[in-house]
Formats: C-alpha cells, structure tokens, sequence
C-alpha cells in the first residue's frame, strides 16, 4: 500500500475534507464558475478543492452484483466510485492500496444496529462520536453502513460530516391477530388513506377544465398510512407466526405496498404469498422456534427459511440475533459476524450470491440508500472491505475497510486483529525491513517476490499520530452505559 | 445426479425406517454396508486424518473398515451407498451440555452432592438431541448445573438412540465440579477460597472411602459401612470416570490443575473453559489436564467492556489459540448447551480458528471427536472413524466448521437416525 500523499499538510487535508463530502456543493461551485466569476477567488476555490484519488488494484473485485472481476482495479474520486475494471487509468495523485490476491468486497450493509454510534441523543447528526470504539469493531468486520433508530448512517471514522444518509423512512404498525381492534383500526386508515389518494387524483384530472371543483379533504386521514400507500415511508411489521404473516401479506397485497417483515421466522410456511406481497423478510436464519405442538400443518423455524423466501420473490436481509457488538466473550452470534449469520442461510440452500446480497445490497435496499450503497458499482460511494479470502468463509478476515474512498481500518495498524495471520509485510519488524533494504540492495527488488510481500513503504508508527490518543480516553466512560439490556445475559457468567 | 444416486440407495437403506423389524444394511443383525465417501475425515489421534475417495466398511454397528477406494475391495453382500462428493466424519462429542433431559439438574441442596445423579432426569432422543444430529453431534456429556461447588454425576449420552439403555455410553459420565463463575450463587459473599475448601474437603473425604473399601476389597481391612453420598469416589479412584469441572479464570484453572489432578491424582479435565485459563496451558499440558473450551471462545480487551477477565490481553484472543500456543496438543469445544443451541457445536471450532487457532492440522474437527473422545475416556469406542469403533458417522457437504456445510446423513451406531432426504432439514 503506497499512501505517499497520506501524510499531506493536515490543514489541507481537513478543508478537503470539508468541501469533498457535501456532494451538491460540486454543481454549485460548477454553477459559480460558468458565470463571471472567472477572478481569483474562484481560482483560489479551485485549488482548495483538489480532487481525491483513491485506487484499490489487483484484488479479486466482488461486485455485489453478480459480477466477479479477478484482479480489477475499483478507483474513486472524491469517494465515489469512477470505476471498476481492468484497463482503469490511475491518475498520478492517487493514493493507491495494492488488495493482489485478496478479495475485494462492497462494504456490508447492517439493518438494524446499537451502539456503533456511541452514546448518540434522537439526532444522530449531532451526537455521533467516531472515535467509539465498537465502530472501529464494526468497520474490522466489515460493516460500512448501518441502520439505527429509523435512521440509516454511515460508519465514518474520525469524521461527523454527513454520517446520516436517511432518516424516518421506516414506519412500525402493530398489525397482529393477538391484538385484533388495532388490526381493524389499521386497515380503515388504508382504506380512508387509499379513498383519500383516489379522490385527490381525480380531482387533479378534472380541475383542469372544471376550475370551481373543490379539493377533497384530507381531514381524517391517517398520515402514516398515506405516506406509506404512496411510497414515502415503508411499513415494517414484527411478525413471525404463519397466521399473522398472511396477515400482512394480504393487506399488503390489498394496498399495494411492499411490506417489511421483521422475524418472519414462520415465512417459509407461506413464502408464495409474501412473494406476491412484494414482501422484504429481515430474518436471522438460526431463529429457534420449536412449531407448536397442537398444529397438523408445517410450523415453527427452519434453517431453510431464507433459501424458502428468496426462491418465492422475497427479498431476503439477514441480520444476526444480537444488533450490537457483543463482547462479554461468546463471538458469532453478534453484528460484527454479519457474514457467518448470512452462511447459516447458505446452509439452509440460499445460495453464496443471495447470500452476500442479503448483507449487502438488499439491506441498503431497505434503508431506501441502495443508489449510494450496497453494491461496487460506478457513481456509488467507495466504501469498500479488503479481506484474505471469501468474504463468507468463517476464516477471513477483514484487511482493510475503505469508507467513501478513505482508509478506515488496517487490520496491521490496529489493536483487535493485527497479531491473527498477520500479512507477510507485518511479520518483519520496521528494523528488519531497513536492515534487509540496505544489505541487500538492489536485486531483491521484484525478484520472487510477490507484490503482497512488499515492505509496506508507509512507516507505520506515524499512523495518524494525532488520533491514536484521543481513542483511549474516549471510550471509557462512553462506552459503560452503552451496554444494552439485550446484550447483558451473556456477560455474565452462566451454566444452565 | 447426487440426489438421484441418494433416493435410489435411500431405496435400498431407508426403505424399513417404516418396517423396523427389519435390519438395515450396518445395523446391529443387519448385512454389511459400504459407504463411498469423497473425503473420509478419519480424525485418530496420531497418523493420517484424512483419507480420499475412501470406503467405510459398517458392519452390526461397528467401523469394519476405512481404506482408499482404489485398494478397498467392497465384500459380497453388503449395501453399497455412493455419496459422491459428500464427505464422512465421526460424529460430534460435547462434553459439556444441559440439554439431555428435564432441566431439573441443578440441585443447590448441599455445597458439593456428588451422590447426585442426572440419570433421573434423562429424556432419549428429545427435542433437542433430534436438532443436535443436523449438527452432526452424535454424543454428549449431560451434567448437572454449576449451582453448587459439585453439580452431581454427569451421563454420557448418544443424541440419535431412542432407547435409554441404548443411548448411555457410560454412567457415571463425571463427577461435575464447579469452580467459580457460578456456585458464588449457594449463598452470598463467598469466593474461590471458600470454595476451593469445600472442593477439597468432598475429595479428601470421597478418596478416603474409596480407599478403605480398595483396602477391603483386597483383603486388609474391615468391610467399611456404605456411604451413598461417597460411592461415586470408588469410581473415580479406579479411574472409571472423571471429573469434569466447570473451570474459567486463570485462578481456578491453576487450581483444577493443582489440586484436582496434583494433590488427588484424579483424572479430570477443564470443561468450559474460558477467559484466561490459557494463562495455564503449559502446566495443564504438563500434567495431562486437557482441555475442553467453551461456549466463550474469544478473550476480549477488559477496557470499559467486561471487568472481571483475569487476563485482559490487548487484543481479540481465541481461547483455542491460547492454549495451542503455549503448548497444550488436547483442546477441545464445548456448548454448555442451551446456553449456545446443541447443534451449534461446530461453530466453536470456526470462531476459534477465525480469531487465530491454527487449522492446519484439524485442529477444529479433532477438537470435536477425537479429543472429547479421549478426555471422556471414551475413544474405545467413539471419536475417530476406526475399525473397531461405532458406526457413528455424519455425512456432511464440506469442511464441518462451516455454517454453510450441511449435515446429509447421520448414522449412530450402523443406525440411520437422520436423513434430511426424507423429512424436513433440522438444521
């Protein structure tokens, strides 16, 4: 990895931060410049804002799409993607990270998350804190964008600027057979919500030439319902038993929108009529649920939930039992492990694509972000995951994590992963690699070895000096509170 | 063309799941039964662990056979099952589970009831041993809870058998001994010396007896009077079981080691091991302690997450690794189910090797069979596929660490008690 322009004046580099990340900030300096402002000031802007290259070559690229290219180049400029491919122009300034005979990956996508944030108030644009320790857990596994609270975010390392990609685009209704009057209540707010959204179409076409034809009230209509039957906000539902899945399943159908299901541990029992609905199913493919014990027909969980739904049009997000990171000891069952939840579906017959869709794509999907995440596709974000083998096997380990064309994790520079298989270059010590740069002099250079050997020419020690400090003090007492009720029961020791 | 290949052997072999009085091909009675197998997982201790495109001769519930398929000559009469690209194993031993039965297990009557026995609360083949076989655990170590400083007597189990006498491997399984982490519960304010007193005063008094009645037995003293409390120690001094002790920290591990095994001689293992006991490793290798892990699996950085880890190494520590690394060759996985689900058993293996456990010489399956099977004194009859042993053979799709491997076949002893071909999949 030759991060030669890494260290670069650090004034420089936090007004480019400043003006790169608010993407509409372009079309209005392009604005500027077309008219008469062709004076210094404007020149002076243009330097400001140098462009930021970002080039990760030689990996394995995993698009997320289907698409497998060996040994491509993915290059993003000002973190968006420009390309990725094989014949990709690198140009001079960029900052390049050689990923040779590694694989490279879209970021993953998490639905539901806690505590990746830190100790965040309603407004997460205000109280993100990048420096938290279980986002920098977060970002080593993988994880680059994440939805918390109805709000989707992303994982941004040592930086609060446009964290929050959406917000309230999620709406929870309680439609379940054990509470039958709301289930009423909310079908007659579709109905009037749907009555509502008739009339005032019509009336859009007829007031053209009936000019003193009167708008029809939306008194009464509920907004939620509204938002929903037109597309603004999705409706999630928690349900897992067959009867209230088909529940959901028929309103959906009868509305018109697509529901989210949360659970749908029961799914594969009618999987055909969630596909119909359109349904997005959230499931945690090692959901136990024994059927119950009086029912002749299919019932309870099986681990085939996952491949069920996806075969009938679902589309399928997995997410691990525990939403946060779990670090009273028993690793597997938590957000950082993403991947080995998704490989529990694979078990269960979805197959290795659906899978990495099911952590990437269809969660950024669901996050209403999918046009920026979830996928390495030209025009998206660079946000990105290096890894030493497939990105399901259990054995691999995230290398590198690139957040909107920006390192921000090294597996080698950082506390947690650094001593696991570490990578050829780490093995030597900064001594040795010097001591064997000056006695062996030239020939060794290129000669048998692979690129993935090279000495890393960035020294390591002065790895954003600045920040290394500022990690300690911060979590500590941030951390404490943090610790969510669900995550509790398997911190403390316990034996049946 | 795999599956055609299954559901026509599934003719041949499944045909008299209904009519049972039938023997199957390697059942007990039955005729013989060859299953081609691309990979045979033979996990024995010592020598050749894997064996490609093997045959396994089974014949009255017993391993005849493991051999290549070039130089194996399949004998007249037996059923031959081609599981093309499947692969075979021996199946899954944990030795640390709560799910053998009612929960009635943890009886916090006195602070150590070593005549307490989980024998009474045993269910064959229940709910969670049918999940368990998806998992490919085919034996388990039932144990009482860790309420008190000694739980009771453990069971050894088979997860498929139906029947209890079929199903015991052996009784009792263990003795099971708690040290810290959990018997602090009895009452209030104590800690591991209180403990550790209690521990040795149950093993000072239990050897005793033992001896007196050895003495008898060979002649040089009087007939002692029976003590039920003490009759398991007879056992355990013969070396017909074991203790096997819910051990954690650094400190209590060291004293497992020291005292159990050192000052008593019995035989006994870390069972549920976890956080900084690896501290250990050296000595427990030493004096032939070994090692059974688990359900944590990683040792954690203590910084404003988890206090009480005695060893707060600065990074993410696989407890696995721990051990390999200061030199212990007998570590092995265990569930302490339901706290991880039974069938989950081989995710242990795959989270200690993602945080650093050296895989290169199945460490992780052998850490399922083999090694519980020794520890549990057990290997003469499962662990490994070796002629001699039972049939207990899981058919699996790939490397068995795998979530996404599956299980296609289980067979316990020469038995099939699992296929996903003709019921819904378990797991």
């Amino acid at each position: 990895m030759k991060l030669a322009h890494r260290f670069r004046a650090l004034g420089a580099l936090a007004l480019a931060a400043l003006s790169f990340l608010a993407p509409p900030a372009f079309a209005q300096d392009g604005d500027k410049k077309e008219g008469d402002k062709k004076d210094e000031a404007a020149k002076d802007k243009k330097d400001e804002k140098q462009d930021e290259w970002f080039a990760v070559t030689g990996g394995d690229v995993y698009t997320g799409t289907g698409a497998v290219l060996r040994g491509a180049t993915v290059l993003s400029k000002n973190g968006v993607i420009e390309a990725v491919g094989h014949e990709v122009e690198i140009p001079a300034e960029a900052k390049t990270l050689d990923a040779t005979g590694q694989r490279v990956y879209p970021g993953l996508v998490a639905i539901n998350s806690n505590g990746l944030f830190g100790m965040t108030s309603g407004d997460f644009a205000d109280s993100v804190d990048p420096y938290n320790q279980r986002m920098l857990l977060a970002l080593a596994s993988g994880i680059t964008t994440a939805g918390q609270s109805n709000t989707a975010l992303k994982l941004k390392r040592r930086d609060i600027k446009n964290v929050v990609l959406r917000e309230r685009f999620l709406a929870t209704l309680s439609f379940t057979n054990s509470n039958p009057s709301g289930k009423l209540e909310w079908v007659e707010k579709f109905d009037r919500a749907a009555r509502y959204l008739r009339e005032y179409r019509d009336w859009e076409e007829k007031k053209r030439e009936q000019k003193d034809l009167k708008e029809p009230s939306s008194s009464g209509v509920d907004s939620t319902a509204k938002a929903i039957l037109e597309g603004r906000v999705m409706a999630r539902f928690n349900a897992t038993r067959r009867g209230d899945l088909l529940e959901v399943a028929r309103l959906a159908q009868r509305f018109g929108f697509r529901p989210v299901i949360d659970g749908c541990v029961e799914g594969w029992t009618v999987a055909d009529e969630l596909g119909r609905a359109g349904a997005y199913a959230v499931v945690t493919p090692r959901d136990r649920r024994d059927k119950e014990e009086q029912l002749v027909r299919d019932g309870g969980s099986s681990i085939e939930n996952a491949a069920i739904l996806h075969r009938s049009g679902v589309q399928v997000c997995v997410i691990p039992s525990s939403t946060g990171v779990d670090l009273g000891g028993i690793a597997g069952r938590d957000i950082l492990h993403l991947p080995i939840e998704a490989g529990f579906a694979v078990r269960g017959g979805l197959s290795d694509q659906a899978a990495l869709e099911s952590i990437t794509i269809v969660p950024a999907r669901l996050l209403g972000v999918s046009h920026k995440v979830g996928s390495l596709e030209k025009g998206k974000d660079c946000d990105l995951i290096v890894l030493d083998g497939d990105v399901m096997h259990y054995q691999s380990l995230v290398q590198y994590t690139v957040v909107e064309g920006k390192l921000a994790y090294d597996k080698s520079a950082e506390l947690f992963y650094a001593h696991i298989r570490p990578r050829p270059s780490d093995q030597l010590a900064p001594e040795a690699r010097q001591d064997k740069g000056e006695s062996d002099e030239k020939p060794a250079e290129g000669a048998g070895e692979t690129p993935g050997d090279k000495p890393e020419e960035a020294p390591k020690p002065e790895d954003k000096p600045e920040d290394k400090p500022e990690d300690k003090p911060e979590d500590k007492p941030e951390d404490k509170p943090e610790d969510k009720p669900e995550d509790k029961p398997e911190d403390k020791p316990k034996d049946g | 063309m795999m599956r055609s290949m299954l559901v026509l052997a599934g003719l041949v072999f499944g045909a008299s799941i209904a009519s049972a009085q039938q023997p199957q091909p390697g059942d007990k009675g039955g005729p013989g039964l060859a299953l081609l197998t691309a990979k045979a997982l033979v996990a024995s201790l010592e020598g050749e662990q894997v064996v490609d495109h093997a045959v396994i001769l089974v014949r009255d519930g017993k391993i005849e056979l493991v051999g290549p398929r070039a130089s194996t000559a399949v004998p007249m009469g037996y059923a031959v099952r081609d599981l093309g690209a499947l692969w075979c194993m021996p199946g899954m031993i944990d030795l640390h589970s709560h799910v053998g039965g009612s929960m009635d297990i943890n009886e916090m009557v006195y602070v150590t009831n070593p005549e307490v026995r989980v024998r009474a609360s045993v269910i064959p083949e229940n709910k969670e041993f049918q999940r368990a076989l998806g998992g490919a655990v085919t034996s388990v170590l039932y144990i009482p809870g860790s309420g008190t400083n000694s739980g009771g007597q453990g069971i050894l189990l088979k997860t498929g058998l139906p029947k209890y006498e079929e199903a015991v491997i052996r009784d009792p399984g263990s003795l099971k001994v708690a040290q810290w982490g959990n018997p602090e519960r009895y009452l209030f304010g104590v800690g591991k010396t209180w403990e550790n007193w209690h521990l040795r005063h149950m093993f000072t008094q239990g050897l005793a007896y033992a001896k007196r009645w050895e003495a008898f037995e060979a002649g040089k003293g009087p007939k002692p009077k029976r003590d039920m409390r003490l009759e398991l120690f007879r056992e355990l001094s013969a070396k017909r079981t074991q203790v096997s002790t819910h051990t954690q920290v650094a400190q209590v591990v060291m004293m497992t080691i020291l005292m159990i095994k050192g000052e008593f001689g019995i035989d006994v293992y870390i069972d549920h091991g976890e956080f900084g006991g690896y501290i250990y490793a050296g000595l427990a290798q030493q004096m032939g302690v070994n090692a059974i892990l688990g359900p944590r699996n990683v040792d954690v950085p203590s910084r404003s997450m988890i206090d009480w880890v005695s060893s707060n190494p600065e990074k993410v520590q696989s407890l696995a690794a721990g051990y390999v690394e200061k030199g212990h060759k007998m570590v092995g996985f265990n569930t302490d189910a339901p706290v991880i689900p039974q069938e989950e058993l081989f995710l242990q293996s795959a989270v200690n090797v993602k945080y650093g456990l050296d895989n290169s010489q199945m460490t992780g399956v052998r850490g399922h069979t083999i090694v519980p099977a020794v520890t549990a004194g057990i290997a003469h009859r499962v662990g490994s596929l070796e002629p001699g042993k039972d049939a207990d053979i899981v058919v699996i799709s790939g490397d068995p660490s795998d979530p996404r491997s599956h299980v296609e076949l289980v067979l316990i002893e020469g038995r099939l008690v699992y296929d996903p071909q003709r019921e819904r999949r378990r797991f």
